[in-house]
């Protein structure tokens, strides 16, 4: 049973690793909270599952137009982000709140608040190892998260792009001194974080039931995992991920699912009352 | 001197004028509605809906004239109706004597709020308050002895009912008689917030928001006041809440805790002013009523995304608000 | 009579000393200089003096009370108080009720404003000159009433030792002699003066002492024309660009 629970907890971390890099990427950068972001996760999701319901595409193909519709409507919302003034961090919590309900309203508006799941039976096959089982989904899940975490790492640590995005993350000021165009930074920021969304989207509808107001929950895992790595770690999101769905998981173990919810929301709370600069205490604040 | 002219206004006396102007219009329009719409039903329930959400914007922008912004105040309005409706329902108490007890619990919790974030300001408060309000909401949802969990507790008793003598009337019985009781409670509401705002407090909680440091040097404990703050916002909400419960006599904590109550009374109280005391109420009697009657036909599906877009609006364009940026040019 | 005494006050950030055990008293009725160069201590002193920060070691004494580690608002209702360096108006504000707030919070507490507090208040913005101005907001005023508003804030709390943070930096000569105007006349009012002066433009022609930090640690004190002649300070000062101007 605890094996089960780690697997699961493991399995479960990587998928949240995926959905909050975006977020991460885009406040480390921007210094802007999306606060819209699980309403983004959602509709990525809603655009993958109308591609396949509907049209009966292989689910494979959906992914390239989730996250060529999600990179669209975030570069939209790069714009209205960049009309902010200070204090950046409160201003783009409270617009984004309102985005998060103009979104979540569209997707109830377009495709009703009946739940929805993209049944992939491949996905519940698995592997019956010793001591647990292992479905594909979970395989695909472990996977497909540490090739984009890999791919980010290369981008961010091997590029000098990402020494750009790396120095804007640290000091925006220097970084703009140094000649980097933090501007550009900024966009490219919601770029990657809309293809990582775009990416994390039609996956939470393979495991998760898809309705408009479950945006909420995602955003705040991403917070969550965000604040305990710290701004600009990349290696604390990982730690920051799987820490949480090995959390939830044995949550849900040993007191039942119903308090699973919970979970984040006390972990973000100690979080914020304890360490606001991230595990480690060398993210800044 | 009408009720707003005050010289003793602790906010610039410029646009009091306004403010008289839209509350005396605003309370004969009000006092006279059942009267104007021929007792519709239909039409009295939404009003007295906006007044409830009026209370909350009122209630919310106690905590946030001291500069914190709260986007979890649903915690303190589910913690108020499950308390008075539980006390109300399961042990029998006259809901007179429930509604402020659900007051003192929801301030209660208003107190943990304060020592889990004390150190936290801007938007780092924010997002815990976000976090916060999880907590109430599982612990109603899984406390299946006392509140129903998810199932939610129904036959709630309704508003209280009043004698004088021989006269009486009981506030439940009939939607206008609930119209007026919560349109009693939100003037009693704005009296209070009136007199707070004026008073040396609301001094101190809008030299708190502006400058913290400094407010400490001129002798102001900010995280004393920062607290009152939050303990009557809290409690106020609280209270609420409780009307809200017998009002409707049915709530499960998906509802009452619900994005629903923790974002409409703060975007009221942002996109009305943040900074004004009418603000608030002004932005909910006209936005909700607006948005069901015009907007919820059109969309039954979606139609809140009205409230989205102005908050939106708000933000970008008049961060004083609809009714700060009208007192300022009046 | 000691107005205020540090005894050996210290303050580490980090293993490195801000401050090094510094012995100083001020005595009632002075106006004192606290002059040095840049990362001297000087704000960091203001800031230990005033409650906004903790002492690593060593003891404050206000007229005789031991005040080490209370907070700035206990601090101020005791009877200190203070400007900072880059002035923190509360910019939604009334220049009027930025000023009340200090009248009626400095000393003790009540729920109404009484008219005399109010009348003080204008008589304050009247002392420094800016009381045509008491119903702008306090964000639309210029830089120099800023300065002075936030002198008036200061001396509603009825301080009887002021803490004046770089009260002249940027000033032109003739906002100088205004500066030194009000500084006299602050001391007419009876409140003991701590002025922090980096460029020395003011402290010169006004302090009775001079009080010099450097590198965290006190390396005179004195006369002003002794000080500054003091060797230790010159070679403090040197190396930065700095005009010395005669008016």
């Amino acid at each position: 049973m605890w094996t089960t629970a780690v697997v699961s907890g493991i399995s479960l971390g990587s998928f949240y690793i995926l959905m909050a890099l975006g977020f991460a990427l885009i406040f480390g950068v921007t210094r802007n909270f999306n606060l819209a972001h699980g309403e983004l996760v959602v509709f990525a999701g809603y655009v993958s599952y109308w591609l396949w319901k509907v049209f009966a595409w292989p689910f494979v193909l959906t992914f390239p137009v989730a996250i060529l519709a999600t990179l669209l409507i975030c570069l939209g919302l790069q714009r209205l982000f960049a009309r902010l003034c200070e204090p950046l961090e409160l201003n783009s919590i409270v617009l984004s709140f309102g985005l998060a309900i103009l979104i979540q309203n569209s997707m109830l508006f377009w495709f009703s608040g009946d739940y929805r799941l993209i049944r992939i039976p491949t996905l519940s096959r698995g592997l019956r190892l010793p001591g647990f089982y292992l479905s594909y989904g979970q395989l695909t899940l472990l996977f497909l998260s540490l090739t984009v975490i890999a791919i980010l790492y290369i981008l961010m640590y091997r590029t000098y792009l990402g020494k750009a995005l790396r120095a804007t993350i640290q000091d925006k000021e220097a970084a703009a001194q140094a000649g980097i165009n933090v501007a550009v930074m900024g966009t490219l920021a919601f770029c990657l974080g809309a293809i990582l969304i775009g990416l994390a989207g039609p996956l939470y509808g393979c495991i998760h039931y898809l309705y408009p107001s479950t945006g909420h929950q995602i955003t705040l895992l991403a917070i969550t995992i965000t604040i305990f790595a710290g701004v600009g770690r990349l290696g604390g999101i990982i730690l920051a991920g799987w820490i949480l769905g090995l959390a939830e998981s044995f949550a849900v173990i040993l007191y039942g699912s119903s308090w699973r919810e919970m979970v984040a929301a006390v972990l973000l709370l100690a979080l914020l009352a304890f360490k606001p600069r991230g595990i480690l205490g060398k993210g800044e604040q | 001197m009408s009720f707003f002219a005050s010289k003793n206004t602790k906010f610039r006396t410029q646009g009091l004028k306004f403010d008289s102007v839209g509350f005396v219009t605003g309370f004969l329009l009000l006092t006279l509605l059942p009267v104007l719409v021929q007792s519709n039903n239909y039409i009295l329930q939404v009003f007295t809906h906006a007044l409830l959400l009026a209370n909350l914007a009122l209630a919310w922008n106690i905590l946030g004239v001291s500069g914190s912004i709260s986007l979890g105040h649903a915690a303190f309005f589910g913690a108020g109706a499950y308390c008075s409706a539980v006390l109300s329902l399961e042990y029998g108490f006259s809901s007179w004597f429930t509604i402020p007890l659900a007051g003192l619990l929801a301030a209660g919790l208003g107190l943990i709020m304060d020592l889990i974030c004390l150190r936290l300001r801007g938007a780092y408060f924010a997002l815990a308050t976000l976090a916060f309000v999880e907590i109430p909401r599982v612990i109603t949802d899984n406390w299946d002895e006392l509140t129903h969990g998810s199932l939610g507790l129904v036959g709630v008793p309704g508003l209280p009912s009043l004698s004088l003598g021989t006269w009486s009337v009981d506030f439940g019985s009939s939607i206008t008689a609930s119209y007026y009781f919560v349109f009693a409670y939100s003037l009693v509401l704005l009296g209070l917030v009136r007199f707070l705002f004026n008073s040396n407090l609301g001094l101190a909680f809008q030299a708190i928001r502006e400058e913290e440091i400094a407010a400490e040097a001129v002798g102001i404990p900010a995280n004393r006041y920062r607290l009152l703050s939050l303990l009557l916002s809290a409690y106020f909400t609280g209270v609420t809440g409780a009307c809200y419960a017998h009002l409707v006599r049915y709530i499960e904590p998906g509802l009452v805790y619900g994005l629903h109550f923790s974002a409409i009374p703060m975007i009221f109280a942002i996109c009305g002013g943040r900074f004004t005391i009418l603000g608030p109420a002004m932005a909910a009697l006209i936005i909700y009523p607006l948005n069901q009657f015009v907007f919820h036909p059109l969309l039954p599906a979606g139609h809140e995304f009205l409230y989205g877009v102005v908050l939106i609006l708000t933000v970008l364009f008049l961060p004083a608000g609809f009714w700060g940026s009208l007192r300022k040019v009046s | 009579m000691t107005v205020l005494q540090l005894k050996e006050l210290s303050k580490t950030f980090n293993g490195i000393y801000a401050l090094s055990n510094i012995d100083f008293t001020i005595n009632e009725g002075e106006i004192v200089g606290l002059v040095g160069p840049n990362g001297a201590g000087k704000t960091t002193l203001f800031n230990l003096i005033s409650g906004r920060l903790r002492p690593s070691s060593g003891k404050i004494l206000f007229e005789g009370k031991d005040i080490t580690g209370f907070k700035p608002h206990a601090v101020c209702k005791l009877g200190i108080s203070r400007t900072f360096q880059s002035s923190r108006p509360f910019s939604r504000m009334s220049t009027l009720h930025n000023v009340l707030a200090g009248q009626v919070f400095g000393k003790g507490f009540s729920l109404h404003t009484r008219p005399e507090d109010e009348q003080m208040a204008h008589e304050l913005l009247d002392v420094v000159g800016i009381a045509h101005k008491a119903e702008t907001l306090a964000a639309n005023l210029t830089l120099s009433e800023q300065r002075r508003m936030d002198l008036a804030r200061a001396l509603a709390t009825r301080p009887k030792l002021l803490l004046l943070d770089e009260v002249a930096a940027g000033f032109s000569p003739v906002l100088v002699k205004q500066a030194i105007k009000l500084i006299n006349r602050v001391r007419e009012r009876g409140v003991t003066l701590l002025i922090i002066d980096h460029f020395l433009n003011l402290s010169q022609k006004v302090a009775d002492r001079l009080l010099a930090l450097d590198h965290g640690e006190k390396i005179a004190e004195g006369p002003p024309n002794i000080v500054m002649k003091n060797r230790e300070v010159l070679r403090a000062y040197l190396g930065m660009r700095y005009q010395n101007e005669e008016y």
